[in-house]
């Protein structure tokens, strides 16, 4: 889902129009504080395939401390955040983008192409979700869980891990079940796909 | 004014010797003085001296021929006498006549041998015995000479005077001693009868014997001063008798000394009037000396001047020019001094205004605040000049002409003209500056409706390239309403557009009725342009039936703009919810008759050292500012006939209000402005 976050009322119907035009689902905010309290609200939504369009230029809060409070969060990598910049504000979308922002498009901008970026967003965005689940899926396992993994990734018999983690096999064998029962996986080749 | 030709060096050394010469002259003629007279004294003396010789023996002269005639006298009668010629009663009566006729003989005797006597002229009782010794030693002389014989005088014996001189004439017949004449002088008598009276009155005459006892004196004219004195012997044998004369007069002292008092005075006098006179001229040197040095610096100081003097004398004849008003009118000195109107350095067209004004200075009615006017240089170019013309008044407090001080304003002049160009200039550049800052913000904001529309005709066209429309599966009012909302965009963009070029468009000032309501909400979009980018909320109040001001609509706007964008630029650090700018319109509460608009901030406010200069033109606390904004509401509010202020806001930030005075009824509306302005009258 694409959020729009626009002081200018008319730029913000306009795009939630040219998003609906190709099918993307969106939502309007007439400012950073009314976005955040969305985000926070009690509705939480996940941000996994979502995308920020951003106004740099806004009162209260403008765009650029925005993206700052929310790479504060962490949701910077799973929220990918196109900025919207007039012109002269360019530096500051630059300097945004180095730390971590999608795009910027400068006013005036091509339409299609703007949704075409929001689309990679959204995708950039899903991947990203599924990255993050499987590094939790990761983090959910114990310390030489995570030993016998790098050590099954780096594609050694149970033997040779026994070996090298002065264990026996069967203590391996039964690690190697609880790690592909925690990531979800049925074979070490689709383990290796998972976390390449 | 020809000055004499001074030098301007050192006055010239005093010499000693210029006086010497004076001095010395004095000197000789004083020495020359007092041995004048002294001469004259000494010439004086000797000629008195002289004189006194030559009556002296004049005087012993007719002694010596007195005696003589009387001695032949005697001599005659003793020989009658001895010849027995002559006896008795007629011997005594040619004695008595004798001694008559010669009062200087005191008595006439014949005394016999034996010296009794035997005739006498007086008739007394004369004896040899009565005789003093003397003459009876003269008596036996002559008796032994047979010869006659004086005696020394004396007095009688046993007396004291008279003092008696005898002349003893022997009388012999034969041999026979027959006794002797006897011829008594008195030498008093002598004196008395001989010595005429002039001589007398002037001299003291003494006769003295050889031991200098005085034995006759006579002193009609007083006492001899001892001065001019003669001594003469009479020569008698036997008988030493010198005639001594001793003048009267002194030394010749009184006249001569007056002379010398008088020259001496003179001198005196003389040298005084000298010494008065050194001083004088001492006083004078350094009098002039100083003056020297006074005039040196006057005309140093006059030819230093820059400013141009002009002395004119009643009728209005220049008497003097300085050479910095030569220097202006580029004409010489002899030029112009002497000249009577017209003047050369006149404007030949402007001859009129030159004489009106020559006669308001003869008049003395001229201000004495001065004038400007041009000059003609002797080139042909003119220059501007400021005039003051003041009365000349001389020591007596008795007006002579006038005197003017001329400046060449030329510099001034043209510094006012450059000056007036360069503000013309900056706000030229102002506004062009207002444009350019415009020009951004119109490019922000024209950008907001731009991307709309594109985002609204993009989205559009999107919905119509899909297969649902390909199908003939088109949701119309979907289109409609985006269409609709693009074309709101567009007319957006379009009043943003006319509204700048409104402002934008140059011409000359008007003045026409203004309806400030109007006015304000004309500004509005524009001051909205730059209040959106500053996020500030705009508030206006403007009262109902506010009455409509005279005015150029296009210089208002820019001065409600300056003074938005201001309150705007000074709100953008404070807090958001700060951000309210607001423009109240309205009667002026101090002056009813005036309308005022305040443009209200709640911004930084203005420190008090930033208020003093706040209008003045550079002056700016923004970094970019060229400091003409404030300067060019406050002209062109003035052109207006108006005033701009401000004060602090209650609330926090700056009160900029502008009053001006109300369209009255009376007043035509849509009269044209008359004066072309100076300020915004653009060329």
């Amino acid at each position: 889902m694409l959020h729009i976050v626009d002081d200018e009322e008319v730029i913000r119907d306009s795009l939630t129009w040219l998003a609906h035009s190709r099918a993307i689902p969106a939502a309007g905010y007439d400012s950073a504080t009314a976005f955040l309290a969305a985000l926070d609200g009690d509705r939480p939504f996940d941000p996994q395939g979502e995308c920020l369009l951003l106004d740099m230029r806004m009162p209260d809060m403008s765009g650029a401390v925005l993206f700052d409070t929310l790479a504060a969060r962490g949701l910077a990598q799973v929220l990918p955040v196109i900025f919207l910049t007039g012109h002269g504000d360019v530096p500051m979308a630059v300097d945004s983008l180095k730390r971590g922002a999608f795009d910027f498009f400068e006013k005036p901008f091509n339409d299609n192409k703007l949704m075409d970026r929001v689309q990679e967003a959204l995708a950039a965005s899903r991947q990203a979700g599924d990255q993050a689940a499987v590094q939790a899926r990761v983090a959910a396992l114990s310390a030489r869980e995570r030993e016998v993994l790098e050590l099954i990734l780096a594609g050694k018999m149970n033997k040779v891990i026994a070996d090298e983690l002065g264990i026996s096999m069967r203590t391996v064998e039964v690690h190697r079940a609880h790690i592909f029962d925690k990531m979800n996986v049925k074979t070490a080749v689709e383990l290796a796909r998972l976390l390449k | 004014m020809s000055l004499p030709a001074f030098h301007f060096g050192p006055p010239a050394r005093r010499r000693p010797w210029q006086w010497l010469v004076p001095m010395l002259l004095v000197l000789l003629f004083l020495i020359t003085l007092l041995w004048l007279p002294r001469q004259a004294q000494q010439m004086e003396a000797t000629e008195r001296q002289e004189q006194l010789i030559a009556d002296t023996l004049w005087v012993e002269q007719t002694i010596r021929f007195q005696l003589e005639r009387i001695e032949d006298s005697v001599r005659l009668m003793a020989n009658d006498v001895a010849g027995g010629y002559l006896s008795g009663k007629r011997l005594h009566e040619r004695m008595a006549v004798l001694a008559r006729s010669n009062r200087e003989l005191a008595r006439l005797a014949w005394l016999d041998a034996e010296g009794r006597t035997i005739a006498t002229s007086d008739d007394s009782a004369v004896s040899l015995k009565s005789l003093s010794a003397a003459s009876r030693l003269a008596s036996e002389r002559a008796r032994a000479t047979h010869t006659p014989q004086y005696a020394q005088p004396a007095p009688p014996p046993g007396m004291e005077r008279p003092i008696l001189m005898d002349y003893h004439v022997p009388l012999f017949l034969g041999e026979r001693y027959l006794g002797s004449l006897v011829v008594t002088y008195s030498l008093n008598s002598i004196l008395e009868q001989m010595v005429p009276w002039w001589f007398a009155q002037e001299h003291e005459i003494l006769l003295t014997d050889r031991d200098d006892h005085v034995l006759a004196r006579r002193a009609a004219g007083g006492a001899g001063r001892g001065v001019y004195t003669h001594s003469r012997d009479l020569h008698l044998p036997y008988a030493d008798i010198t005639l001594r004369t001793n003048s009267v007069k002194s030394a010749p002292r009184l006249l001569p000394n007056l002379l010398v008092g008088s020259v001496i005075a003179l001198s005196l006098g003389l040298i005084w009037s000298l010494g008065a006179l050194w001083k004088d001229i001492n006083r004078r040197i350094a009098a002039e000396g100083a003056l020297r040095e006074q005039v040196a610096f006057r005309t140093a100081m006059e030819n230093s001047l820059v400013t141009g003097m002009r002395a004119r004398d009643l009728q209005g004849r220049v008497t003097y020019v300085n050479p910095a008003f030569c220097r202006m009118v580029g004409m010489k000195q002899e030029e112009l001094v002497g000249r009577l109107p017209p003047m050369p350095y006149w404007v030949p067209e402007a001859v009129d205004e030159h004489q009106h004004r020559f006669a308001q200075v003869l008049a003395g009615t001229i201000s004495p605040r001065g004038f400007e006017t041009i000059f003609q240089r002797a080139d042909g170019t003119r220059i501007p000049v400021l005039v003051y013309e003041s009365p000349l008044v001389d020591d007596s407090g008795r007006q002579t002409g006038w005197m003017g001080s001329i400046l060449d304003i030329s510099d001034r002049k043209r510094f006012e003209d450059l000056n007036r160009r360069q503000q013309e200039k900056l706000q030229a550049s102002a506004r062009l500056a207002t444009m350019g800052e415009m020009a951004s913000t119109l490019a922000h904001e024209l950008n907001q409706p731009l991307a709309a529309i594109s985002s609204y005709t993009t989205g559009a066209y999107n919905l119509l390239d899909t297969d649902a429309a390909r199908n003939g599966q088109v949701n119309i009012d979907l289109l409609k309403g985006a269409l609709e909302k693009a074309n709101a965009q567009a007319q957006r963009a379009g009043h943003i557009i006319r509204s700048v070029h409104t402002f934008v468009k140059r011409r000359d000032p008007t003045r026409e009725p203004v309806d400030l309501a109007q006015l304000i909400d004309s500004v509005i979009p524009l001051v909205e342009l730059q209040s959106r980018q500053h996020f500030v909320v705009i508030q206006t109040e403007v009262e109902t039936d506010l009455p409509q001001v005279l005015a150029d609509p296009v210089m208002l706007e820019q001065v409600l703009l300056n003074l938005t964008r201001n309150a705007i630029e000074a709100m953008q650090d404070v807090a958001p919810e700060r951000r309210v700018l607001r423009i109240l319109a309205g009667r002026d509460p101090q002056t009813p008759a005036n309308v005022s608009v305040s443009v209200i901030d709640q911004g930084h406010g203005v420190p008090s050292e930033v208020g003093e200069r706040l209008f003045s033109p550079f002056f700016s606390t923004k970094a970019e500012g060229m400091g003409m904004g404030l300067n060019i509401c406050r002209t062109a509010i003035e052109f207006h006939g108006g005033a701009l202020g401000y004060a602090d806001n209650p609330d926090g930030g700056t009160i900029f209000r502008f009053s001006l005075p109300a369209l009255t009824t009376g007043m035509q509306p849509g009269a044209k402005a008359v004066a072309e302005s100076a300020v915004f009258g653009g060329k």
